[in-house]
């Protein structure tokens, strides 16, 4: 840029054309793309050993068990509100050291939504299914997208969203827009209840892990491959 | 001025202009922007930006602030609300400058000399 005076009959799409590429310079020296990624990694699998040993399982003679996943009523809401918190102090003190400020109140307002929606909504079916019967038909799909979406994965993906909105960033939302097809429609949240080793208690447990031990590997594969793209582009002049 | 007045009669001379456009851009984006990110990116130097801060501050469309991080100095600069406006107004009356340049560009006709003025 310079130093001219812009002349009333200058090039108005040239000033606007280079206005714009500042804004881009500043949205980029904005990211940090792949520490929330990180963080959100770190919360998904640090999870599941709450999830394993917070699970009550109970077992009849038939084979047929029930379970209550304690562990993840009691980690998540308390482990969100630390790493959304975490994100927004990670963000401003990246911002300040390279000389600018940053937007992080939207995310913090979205984390903080995102950390009552999951206990809201098993409070709800809790007290729901206190004075209703258990259905005996099948439920259909788009209570099973709705149930992975107020999970805390599904929140996840949406405070992604938000962090996409906030960074102007194309490739967070490619990113954001698998993750969710990956989390709401294709990955089975227990596979099967049962992976079949070992006993029904176990089982049910690994069951159980396993989708989230693939969604904190594919958040940590975000964070690297961000971070490479990040400092790949800081390389280039 | 009526709405029906060409974009140019509107356009202050105090925001009008490459690097102070530049500054109150790169302000309005990071909410708050440092002395030394901006001289780097607007690719000026010390003396040169800050006449330019200072037409900016006697204007009320930034606010400075001068402080210390450790023994090392700082100075932040955030936009004001009059600022804001001005910038917003800056590119809206740029945006109708193009729009009534770019008919008279694919007619192949020149704007009239009492419009351009």
């Amino acid at each position: 840029m310079t130093t001219e005076a812009a002349p009333a009959d200058g090039d108005p799409r040239r000033l606007l054309s280079d206005l714009r590429a500042l804004t881009r310079r500043v949205r980029l020296d904005q990211r940090m793309t792949w520490t929330a990624l990180l963080v959100l990694a770190v919360l998904t699998l640090v999870a599941i050993p709450f999830d394993w040993f917070g699970m009550q399982v109970d077992c009849a003679a038939d084979g047929s068990c029930t379970f209550a996943r304690r562990g993840m009523l009691y980690y998540w809401p308390a482990a969100m509100v630390l790493a959304y918190a975490t994100i927004a102090v990670c963000y401003l003190r990246a911002a300040r050291t390279r000389g600018l400020g940053t937007r992080v109140l939207p995310y913090a307002i979205t984390g903080a939504v995102t950390t009552i929606v999951f206990p809201a909504a098993w409070l709800a079916v809790f007290l729901y299914f206190r004075s209703h019967p258990y259905p005996d038909q099948p439920l259909p799909y788009w209570y099973f997208v709705l149930d992975r979406l107020v999970m805390p994965w599904g929140m996840i993906g949406v405070a992604l969203l938000v962090l996409v909105w906030l960074e102007r960033n194309v490739g967070l939302l490619l990113f954001t827009a698998g993750y969710l097809a990956l989390v709401l429609l294709v990955l089975p949240m227990d596979f099967g209840m049962n992976v079949g080793f070992g006993p029904p208690h176990i089982g049910i447990r690994a069951g159980m892990a396993l989708p989230q031990l693939f969604v904190g590997i594919v958040l940590l594969l975000g964070a690297a491959g961000f971070a490479r793209a990040g400092r790949r582009r800081q390389q280039t002049p | 001025m009526t709405d029906s007045a060409h974009p140019v009669l509107g356009l202050d001379e105090v925001v009008h202009q490459r690097v102070r456009l530049g500054i109150l851009t790169v302000t309005h984006e990071a909410r708050r922007v440092e002395f030394g990110y901006l001289r780097t990116q607007l690719e000026l130097t010390a003396g040169n930006l800050s006449k330019h801060l200072s037409v900016l501050e006697q204007a009320g469309l930034i606010a400075v602030e001068k402080g210390y991080e450790g023994r090392r100095g700082r100075t932040w600069i955030t936009l004001t609300a009059a600022g804001a406006t001005a910038l917003s107004d800056e590119i809206r009356r740029l945006k109708q400058l193009i729009a009534r340049v770019e008919p008279a560009r694919a007619t192949g006709t020149a704007p009239k000399p009492q419009e351009a003025s």
